[in-house]
C-alpha cells in the first residue's frame, strides 16, 4: 500500500505544480487586419438565448454577409448562466470572440479589466440613438457597449383576471398607498384565491427607482452606497402590513412555483419588472392579454423611470479585426431590416432608425406604446451598475425574501443587508 | 434495476428469520407480507416519483408544467413536446446533438479503458524506480477539483489550437488523466493472485503477453463498471464541452437541453423535458445491458482460489 509520508509530499508536489501552470498568460497583437471578397476575413460572434433568438440571429448574420461580402461571421450561442461561465475563462485565456452580445450587470466588469474594446476608437454611428441612453454602455469617458435595445420598468397586469374580480383597472397615475389598496382588494375579493403580487420591495430595480424618485442616488460616483440605512429601512417598510396577507404572495409559494414566476403561472394579478418579459409571461401564463402601466410614486411628476440597455453590443479588446468587428456592431444596431427581424425578442430597438424600419404589431406594439406613453418621464439612464453588482441584486432579493418569510424583521433585514454590501464593495475596491 | 429490489421477492430464508412460521397461521403470514407490500410499493412511488413527473410532463402542455399545477395528469396529453424537441435548435438538429453525444461518450470509454487498464498494470504489477511518489502523485490529481485546472487548462489548449475539437475532451481520457478509475483498476488488479503471473513468467511470458492473456479476461468485472461510470459521466458532462466547444453543430445533448430554457426569454419546458426522457434512454439502455456483467463481477469476486 501507499507509504503515508511519501503520499503527502507527493500530494503538494502535484498541486504546487498545477498552481505554477496557471500563471502562464499570453500577449496580445493589435493590427487591424481587413478583408475583400476572395478572401474574406472571419469574425467571431456569441450571443446567449434560445431556439428562437438563434434562427432570428442565423438570418440577420446571413443578411450582414450578403451585404459586406468580405466579412464572414462565424456565429455560435449557449443559455445565459454557462455563457459567463464560458466568457470567465476565456477573458482569462486571452481567448475571447471578436463580438459579444452582452449584460450590462457585467459591463463594468470586463470595461475595468481592459478585455473590451473602447468603441469610440472605432466607426460607429450612434447618431440615431437617444442621449440619455448611450451613457449606460459608458465607463469613464470610455465607450464598451453600444446598447442595441431598451426596455423600462413597468407593472404588468391580467385585465381578464381584474374584469373577473370587478376591479376597475389601473391607469398608472397612483401612490404606493394606492397601489398597496390595490393589491390589497385583489386579495380581499377573490378571498384569498388571487394574490396581489410578489412582494415588490424585493425587486433591486424597483428600490432603485423609489430612490430616483425620491432624489437619492444608488450608488454615488467613486462606487459607493449613495442611500443609507434608512432609506432601505422606509423602502422595506412600505408594505409593511401586507406581508402575509392575501395583498402579497408569500414566500414559501414563490419557491414552489419556481422556476416559474408567481404571475406566469395565474398566481398574481400584477407583477413589477422589466417590460420586456411580456413575451415570456403570456406563454407561461397562457393568458389571451397583459397590460402594462408605469410603477407608482409618490411625486406625480418624477416617476423616476429610465430606458435600461436590455444588452449590449460589445468587442474584445484583442481582435484582429477591428474594423470588421465595428461595421458588424453597426449593421446590428442600426440596420432597420435587422430590427424587422429581431422585433422585440431583444427589447425595443435602441436606434431610431431600426425602430422606424420595424413594423410591431400585437405585443411587441404593447411594449413599444409602453415605452413612447412614458417618454416625458424618462430621465438619464444609471452608469454601468459597480463590479459585483449581480451579488448585490441577489443578496438584495434573498435578504428581502427572508423578511417577507418572516425570519428577519425590517431593522434587522436592512442591517444584513448593509453589511453584505459594505463587505462586498470594500473587497472590490 | 429490478435484481436489486430483492426485499420484495420475500424469500422463505428471509422469513425464517423474521419469526418463527409454527406459532403463526396462514392467515396473519398473508396479512404481514400484505403490509410489507404495501409500505415498499408506497416507498417506490416516492421515489420514482420525479421520474413519472418528468415523464408526464414531456406530454403536457408548457403552460401545465411547474408553476401552480402539482397534478400528474393531463386531459391535454400530446406528443407535440417531442416534435419540438426533435426539430432541434438554431438549425441543429436534435440527432446531431444525440450523435456528438455518442462520440464523445463512446470515445470516453474506449479512451479510459485502453489507458487506465495499462496505468493500472504497471502501477500494481511492475517494480520500477519512483513508482510510489507516481502513485501518490496520480492520487493527488484526484485532490484537485475541475475548478482549479479549468483555465491553466485552456490556455493549454488555446495555444495548441485545439479550441472547438473534441482533443481537449477526449485527450485525458486517452492519456489517463482520469485517476480515479486508474486507482479502481490498480486496487482491483492487486487482489488477484501474483503466482498467476508468475506461472506465466515462468511459460515465458512478457508484460504485453501477461496483460492481454490474464489480466484484461480477470479485470473483466472492473472494466465494466469503469465503461458505465466513464460513459454516464461523459455523456452527462455539461462544463467541459461548454468552455472547450464554439460551433453549435458540435455540441452534445446537456449543451442543447439548455437552450429550451432561458431566463431572459420564454422558456419552452415542455421541449426540455421530452429531450431530458430522449437523453435518459441511452443511459439506461448502457447500464441495462451492462449491469448483470456488475452483479456478476460482484459474485465471482467471491470466489478466490
Amino acid at each position: 500500500m501507499i507509504n503515508r509520508r511519501h503520499f503527502l509530499t507527493t500530494v503538494a508536489v502535484g498541486t504546487a505544480s498545477a498552481a505554477a501552470l496557471a500563471a502562464c498568460g499570453t500577449g496580445s497583437s493589435t493590427a487591424g487586419q481587413t478583408g475583400s471578397a476572395e478572401n474574406p476575413v472571419t469574425i467571431n460572434y456569441t450571443w446567449w438565448g434560445n431556439d428562437d433568438r438563434a434562427e432570428r440571429t442565423r438570418k440577420a448574420i446571413a443578411l450582414f454577409e450578403s451585404k459586406n461580402p468580405d466579412i464572414k461571421v462565424n456565429g455560435n450561442f449557449t443559455d445565459f448562466a454557462g455563457y459567463w461561465q464560458k466568457r470567465a475563462t476565456e477573458a482569462a485565456g486571452g481567448g475571447l470572440p471578436d463580438v459579444m452580445q452582452w449584460d450590462l450587470s457585467y459591463l463594468r466588469d470586463y470595461g475595468q479589466r481592459n478585455q473590451l474594446l473602447d468603441l469610440s476608437t472605432v466607426n460607429i454611428n450612434t447618431d440615431a440613438f437617444e442621449k440619455s441612453l448611450l451613457p449606460s454602455g459608458q465607463i469613464k469617458g470610455k465607450t464598451y457597449g453600444i446598447p442595441t435595445s431598451t426596455n423600462a420598468f413597468a407593472v404588468y397586469y391580467d385585465p381578464a383576471k381584474l374584469a373577473g374580480l370587478g376591479i376597475a383597472e389601473p391607469t398608472g397615475k397612483w401612490t404606493y398607498k394606492e397601489f398597496n389598496e390595490f393589491l390589497t382588494e385583489v386579495g380581499t375579493k377573490s378571498s384569498g384565491a388571487l394574490f396581489g403580487s410578489t412582494d415588490y420591495t424585493g425587486v433591486w430595480w424597483m428600490f432603485n427607482i423609489w430612490l430616483r424618485q425620491n432624489n437619492i442616488e444608488a450608488f454615488t460616483e467613486d462606487g459607493k452606497l449613495g442611500f443609507t440605512k434608512d432609506d432601505l429601512k422606509k423602502w422595506w417598510n412600505l408594505p409593511a402590513g401586507l406581508r402575509g396577507t392575501p395583498a402579497i404572495v408569500s414566500e414559501e409559494r414563490v419557491t414552489q412555483l419556481a422556476p416559474k414566476s408567481p404571475f406566469g403561472s395565474n398566481v398574481t394579478a400584477t407583477e413589477v419588472t422589466w417590460d420586456n418579459f411580456m413575451a415570456g409571461y403570456l406563454a407561461d401564463s397562457g393568458a389571451k392579454e397583459l397590460k402594462l402601466v408605469p410603477v407608482p410614486s409618490d411625486d406625480p411628476d418624477n416617476l423616476g423611470l429610465f430606458l435600461k440597455p436590455s444588452m449590449l453590443m460589445v468587442a474584445s479588446a484583442k481582435t484582429k479585426f477591428k474594423d470588421a468587428a465595428a461595421r458588424f456592431i453597426d449593421f446590428m444596431v442600426n440596420d432597420p431590416e435587422v430590427g424587422q427581424i429581431f422585433k422585440t425578442s431583444r427589447g425595443v430597438p435602441a436606434s431610431k432608425t431600426q425602430r422606424d424600419g420595424t413594423t410591431f404589431e400585437g405585443t411587441d406594439k404593447l411594449v413599444v406604446d409602453y415605452e413612447k406613453s412614458i417618454e416625458q418621464y424618462l430621465k438619464d439612464a444609471p452608469e454601468p451598475p459597480i463590479v459585483g453588482f449581480g451579488t448585490l441584486e441577489t443578496s438584495f432579493k434573498r435578504v428581502a425574501s427572508d423578511l417577507n418569510f418572516g425570519k428577519l424583521t425590517v431593522d434587522g433585514a436592512a442591517d444584513a443587508w448593509f453589511k453584505e454590501a459594505e463587505d462586498l464593495i470594500k473587497q472590490n475596491a | 434495476m429490478t435484481t436489486m429490489a430483492t426485499p420484495t421477492q420475500s424469500s422463505p430464508d428471509a422469513q425464517v428469520l423474521n419469526y418463527n412460521p409454527k406459532s403463526e397461521s396462514a392467515g396473519a403470514k398473508r396479512a404481514k407480507s400484505t403490509i410489507f407490500h404495501v409500505v415498499a410499493l408506497a416507498l417506490t412511488a416516492v421515489v420514482l416519483y420525479p421520474g413519472l413527473w418528468m415523464i408526464a410532463s414531456a406530454f403536457k402542455p408548457n403552460a401545465e408544467i411547474g408553476g401552480a399545477n402539482t397534478s400528474l395528469w393531463s386531459n391535454n396529453f400530446s406528443f407535440d413536446n417531442f416534435v419540438t424537441a426533435m426539430e432541434g435548435i438554431g438549425g441543429v438538429s436534435t440527432l446531431q446533438f444525440f450523435t456528438n453525444s455518442l462520440v464523445l461518450a463512446l470515445g470516453a470509454v474506449v479512451g479510459t479503458i485502453l489507458s487506465a487498464s495499462v496505468s493500472a498494470y504497471a502501477f500494481a504489477r511492475i517494480k520500477f524506480p519512483g513508482r510510489s511518489i507516481f502513485f501518490g502523485m496520480m492520487i493527488a490529481t484526484l485532490l484537485l477539483p475541475f475548478h482549479v485546472v479549468i483555465i491553466p487548462q485552456y490556455i493549454v489548449f488555446q495555444q495548441l489550437g485545439l479550441v472547438d475539437t473534441y482533443v481537449p475532451l477526449l485527450i485525458g481520457k486517452f492519456l489517463a488523466a482520469d485517476a480515479f478509475f486508474v486507482f479502481l483498476m490498480v486496487q482491483f488488479m492487486r487482489n488477484l493472485p501474483g503466482e498467476l503471473d508468475e506461472a506465466a513468467r515462468i511459460d515465458g511470458a512478457g508484460h504485453v503477453r501477461i496483460f492481454t492473456s490474464i489480466m484484461l479476461p480477470l479485470m473483466k468485472p472492473a472494466l465494466i463498471s469503469t465503461s458505465i461510470f466513464s460513459f454516464i459521466w461523459s455523456w452527462n458532462d455539461f462544463l467541459g464541452p461548454l468552455l472547450y466547444l464554439n460551433t453549435p453543430e458540435k455540441y452534445p445533448l446537456p449543451l442543447a437541453l439548455r437552450l429550451f430554457v432561458d431566463q431572459t426569454q420564454s422558456s419552452d419546458y415542455g421541449a426540455m423535458i421530452a429531450m431530458s426522457v430522449l437523453a435518459l434512454l441511452p443511459v439506461l439502455i448502457f447500464f441495462l445491458v451492462f449491469q448483470r456483467y456488475i452483479v456478476e463481477g460482484v459474485s465471482t469476486q467471491g470466489l478466490k482460489g
